[in-house]
């Protein structure tokens, strides 16, 4: 008797849960579209009348979220920091952040994509200006995203660090979609410079409709010390030549702060992840709006490539 | 003493066997990514006191900086010594943390100006930030120094 | 602010967890301090009960559901699992509990797969807070008294009361 009662008011506690953080397509959803902005009401209307269809024929309806959207759109989840986390914040940020998104396309890159961003400078001759580099790192979240550019121009390295959300930038192309085998490479400051050179003319290069992105499985050439990091305690897979400038007491000092143990500690993973169950309300939010605008991103790209025989002949 | 002996035997060795461009590899001191008094800088002019230097592998060092902090920023005028003269120059391009939006460069760049602010060479063979228009037009004054020499002999902008 | 962790995929926890970890006072670092809590959950997985202090028993029971929790996930075929279970348990028959015990058992379960309650301090004694972890469904005696039934308790005496006036008007119905 006693363990059903505590079940029942876990369930409750669960639904309240539940109907704090908001969902797709629930009931929850109208009141917190009704609450939360004014100004919003078409997408209001339509949520509604979305969601009144819906409990019509099927009575829930909820969305597909597909699995790599966690990876496509890692600003969306927040800071796992328990201290840090306020759930009315993080939601108005994601608001913020489609509203961002249905003004400009910001497409899925990754670490070690090579990109194009366009943004008004007021300094630059045009009061714009173009910077093309290979994505070297991508950190931060929510509309604090950044992300960092490197190139090589004249044979001066040069990175410049983005805000994905800023309102200044005009433009964001991939010029060519693809994965590199670690999950920052700052080493490419370290490596020659060949590395990290990429043509500023560079055209687009298109991937085929649902192929996987391609993992580009390039190691790079380091030059001889001194570095800027120490590189060989990173277990850096997309290095090549790392060991050849090692001596003994480097690989003895990196054998000394390795924590093999840290993959086992479970508490640790939890506490610097979304978890699933949280991940999915997180997309389910957004999932309406993203896809649309994906599907918008295909059909122009299928408006692009269409066009192209024509300028030829 | 002994040890400045040493170090200068060293170079002397270095000199004779190992080619000019591993040289500039080779100092005593660790990095400092902050342009400080004693910083090394590196030359992207083609002056030829900065030339000589930079192909000697004997970089200049900062050895004042002409502003409150005493951290050279970029547009910043900084004193340096170059081939055991004093000379002046302009910090165009930064290797520490940036602001968003403005390019770090993998080395410290520096452009040799004389007292009037018009630049030694007539050249920067490397990309310039582009914020550098706005911060040395705001540093010209009337009657003093004119710093907008130095953007005239830029070759590009990022 | 940084990115969250999108590598793995973890089941969200029914259970409270702190900000941050305790360290477990040791000398061997958060190595001994994982060590020390292996010990902790292979006895927990190997009794299903243990008394201890309050600390290391709230430490250990975010792993403990975390295992179970990636157990169920994921089964008995995929291999980080299994290795996971191979460090954690220090012996490998509970494995075996593991996967066939405790995951069918917990397949189905809505609320966290282990329970804490505070266990009284001996005195004098060390001053250290005592518990007592276990896991759901166990088969000892339940450490909670069943309360329901003792006559001294106030919604009791009040539910006889209105037994008896229910009855009195009853009767009273009956008379006339």
């Amino acid at each position: 008797m006693n363990v059903s009662t505590r079940f029942l008011i876990n369930r409750l506690g669960k639904q309240c849960a539940f109907n704090r953080i908001v969902t797709y397509s629930t009931k929850s959803t109208e009141h917190a579209a009704a609450n939360a902005v004014e100004t919003e009401k078409e997408p209001k209307i339509k949520e509604t009348t979305a969601s009144t269809a819906s409990e019509a024929s099927i009575p829930i309806r909820k969305p597909v979220i597909p699995a790599n959207y966690r990876f496509i759109y890692p600003e969306f989840l927040p800071d796992p920091k328990i201290e840090w986390r306020n759930p009315i914040r993080e939601k108005l940020e994601r608001m913020d952040m489609l509203d961002r998104r249905r003004q400009i396309d910001l497409p899925e890159f990754y670490v070690g994509s090579i990109m194009a961003v366009t943004s008004s400078d007021p300094h630059a001759e045009g009061k714009v200006s173009r910077f093309v580099g290979i994505c070297i790192h991508r950190d931060r979240c929510g509309l604090r995203a950044r992300f960092i550019l490197r190139n090589v121009i004249d044979h001066q390295g040069i990175e410049v660090i983005y805000e994905l959300y800023d309102p200044t930038i005009q433009k964001v192309e991939v010029l060519r979609l693809e994965k590199r085998l670690d999950d920052s490479l700052f080493y490419l400051r370290d490596a020659l410079p060949e590395y990290s050179t990429f043509d500023e003319n560079m055209e687009a290069e298109q991937l085929e409709e649902g192929a996987p992105v391609p993992v580009n499985d390039i190691k790079v050439v380091l030059r001889p010390r001194p570095w800027l990091e120490r590189w060989e305690r990173q277990n850096l897979r997309g290095v090549a030549n790392i060991d050849q400038y090692l001596k003994d007491k480097h690989r003895q000092s990196a054998r000394r702060v390795q924590k093999p143990w840290e993959k086992y500690d479970l508490m640790k993973q939890y506490r610097a992840t979304i978890p699933e169950e949280e991940q999915n309300e997180i997309f389910a939010e957004v999932y309406a709006e993203l896809h649309a605008q994906e599907l918008q991103r295909k059909r122009n790209k299928r408006k692009r490539t269409f066009v192209k025989p024509k300028q030829l002949a | 003493m002994a040890l400045r002996n040493l170090k200068s035997l060293g170079q002397l060795l270095l000199k004779q066997q190992i080619p000019q461009q591993q040289q500039q590899l080779i100092h005593t001191t660790p990095a400092c990514c902050e342009i400080r008094k004693l910083a090394r800088l590196r030359v992207v002019d083609n002056s030829d006191l900065g030339k000589r230097a930079m192909a000697e592998g004997r970089p200049p060092r900062c050895i004042h900086v002409y502003n409150k902090r005493g951290v050279g920023f970029i547009g910043d005028k900084v004193l340096v010594a170059i081939k055991g003269q004093m000379k002046k120059g302009i910090l165009v391009g930064l290797k520490q943390k940036q602001k968003p939006k403005q390019p770090k460069f993998d080395s410290n760049n520096l452009v040799l100006i004389d007292d009037n602010g018009s630049p030694l060479g007539t050249r920067i063979h490397v990309p310039i930030p582009t914020i550098l228009r706005t911060i040395l037009k705001e540093k010209t004054q009337a009657k003093g120094a004119d710093y907008t020499k130095v953007l005239a002999i830029a070759s590009r902008y990022v | 602010m940084n990115q969250a962790d999108v590598s793995k995929l973890m089941s969200q926890l029914r259970i409270a967890i702190r900000p941050r970890h305790r360290n477990l006072k040791n000398k061997d670092g958060p190595e001994g301090r994982l060590l020390k809590l292996r010990k902790t959950v292979t006895a927990l997985v190997k009794h299903e009960r243990i008394e201890l202090f309050y600390n290391r028993a709230d430490e250990a029971r975010g792993y403990a559901e975390l295992l179970i929790s990636n157990a169920i996930r994921h089964g008995d075929t995929h291999n980080a699992t299994m290795e996971m279970a191979d460090y954690w348990l220090l012996e490998k028959q509970l494995v075996h509990k593991l996967f066939k015990v405790l995951v069918p058992r917990y397949e189905n379960y809505t609320v966290s797969y282990t329970r804490m309650f505070n266990a009284p301090r001996t005195y004098p004694g060390i001053y250290y807070k005592n518990s007592v972890l276990e896991l759901r469904g166990n088969p000892y005696p339940s450490l909670i008294v069943d309360q329901s039934q003792n006559k001294n308790l106030l919604h009791n005496v009040l539910l006889d009361e209105a037994r008896k006036e229910y009855r009195r008007k009853k009767l009273a119905e009956l008379a006339q």
